[in-house]
């Protein structure tokens, strides 16, 4: 699939951070929608399904790890890139254990959360290729 | 211990933060990476604006390895039923160290180390001991000088080196008299370098 028709979802609420990234994706093609927290995310999702989201596990709200629950079993295809800190390691891996596809720390590079990006989307392309497969993980 | 939770907790907060705004920074300095390889090559300061990214990023760098080291120290009071991985919390000090030992014009080099040794200790207990003979070392090498540290293992028992300056010159020294009680209150044991150089510090045994 060509990354211009990637549908991709960026969750955080840093916004200069989250904007800025989307800026910086859409400049290599890759279009990128913005949501600030976990409530905004999951009406996005509702509204077009996306391939991958990138979600920071810790915002105020509905955390990162409910909206990936959440996600997971109203969207089961959707593949979820978390973003931890260096304390939320744990989150990560219990994100893992919930159905995450990855975890990425906090900053990020950006050519390998593109790397990840389109690892998730083959992953959920070949997995719902697979005749009887219904869930991406 | 309940005032260093609080401050741990404290921290732990801070810690997050700035690796928001590290990451942040990142972003805002790629975004400007991004537009001048697009088209900005040809304006009067392109070279001093790349170098001025490259510092951009060198910094982040930097406070992420500090900010991964406050956070490390966040978390050093917590007690750990597996108790405290030593290297780690070395490696911790060491990192927040070097400020210190750079004023002394010491240079301070932590000799790479095997995870998973571990001790009855708290993380915080840990690094207050190592601390402890940390000051009492930089107060005695000249100016100048290399302190090597290294975590090794010995019977099953974790240990931690300092190579340098002699064992009697660190207990001539006046912040001997607190590490010493330090290490009797933990049930440290503390004894001489190969060659009466340096100290090591015998850390109980891990419970688990």
């Amino acid at each position: 699939m060509n990354a211009k028709d990637w549908k991709i979802l960026l969750v955080d609420d840093e916004r200069e951070f989250i904007t800025t990234l989307a800026e910086r994706l859409e400049l290599r093609g890759i279009p990128a929608r913005v949501a600030f927290d976990g409530e905004s995310a999951l009406e996005a999702i509702a509204a077009e399904e996306p391939h991958v989201v990138v979600l920071d596990v810790l915002m105020p709200g509905i955390k990162g790890l409910e909206v990936l629950e959440r996600v997971k079993r109203t969207n089961p295809q959707v593949q979820v890139l978390l973003l931890t800190g260096h304390g939320s390691t744990r989150d990560g891996i219990e994100g893992m254990r919930l159905g995450a596809y990855d975890y990425m720390m906090k900053p990020l590079n950006i050519d390998t959360l593109i790397e990840k990006m389109e690892s998730a989307i083959d992953y959920a392309l070949k997995a719902a290729a697979l005749p009887g497969k219904s869930d991406g993980q | 211990m309940r005032d260093a939770l609080l401050m741990g907790r404290l921290t732990a907060s801070a810690t997050h933060e700035m690796q928001n705004i590290l990451a942040t920074i990142r972003e805002s300095s790629g975004l400007m990476e991004d537009l001048l390889a697009l088209g900005g090559e040809n304006f009067a300061h392109a070279e001093r604006f790349k170098k001025g990214l490259t510092v951009l990023a060198e910094q982040v760098e930097r406070g992420m390895m500090l900010t991964e080291q406050l956070n490390f120290c966040a978390h050093a009071p917590e007690p750990c039923s597996a108790g405290a991985d030593v290297n780690e919390a070395v490696r911790a000090l060491v990192g927040l160290s070097r400020r210190s030992a750079a004023r002394c014009k010491t240079n301070l080099v932590l000799a790479p180390g095997r995870s998973g040794l571990r001790t009855s200790l708290r993380a915080v207990q840990v690094m207050d001991a190592v601390g402890a003979a940390l000051e009492a070392a930089l107060s005695a090498l000249p100016l100048g000088s290399q302190l090597l540290l290294s975590v090794e293992e010995q019977g099953g028992l974790a240990l931690v080196r300092l190579d340098s300056p002699g064992f009697e010159a660190l207990r001539e020294t006046t912040a001997w008299p607190e590490l010493a009680a330090l290490a009797k209150a933990l049930g440290i044991g503390l004894s001489p370098g190969p060659g009466g150089l340096g100290v090591v510090l015998a850390l109980p045994r891990s419970i688990a």
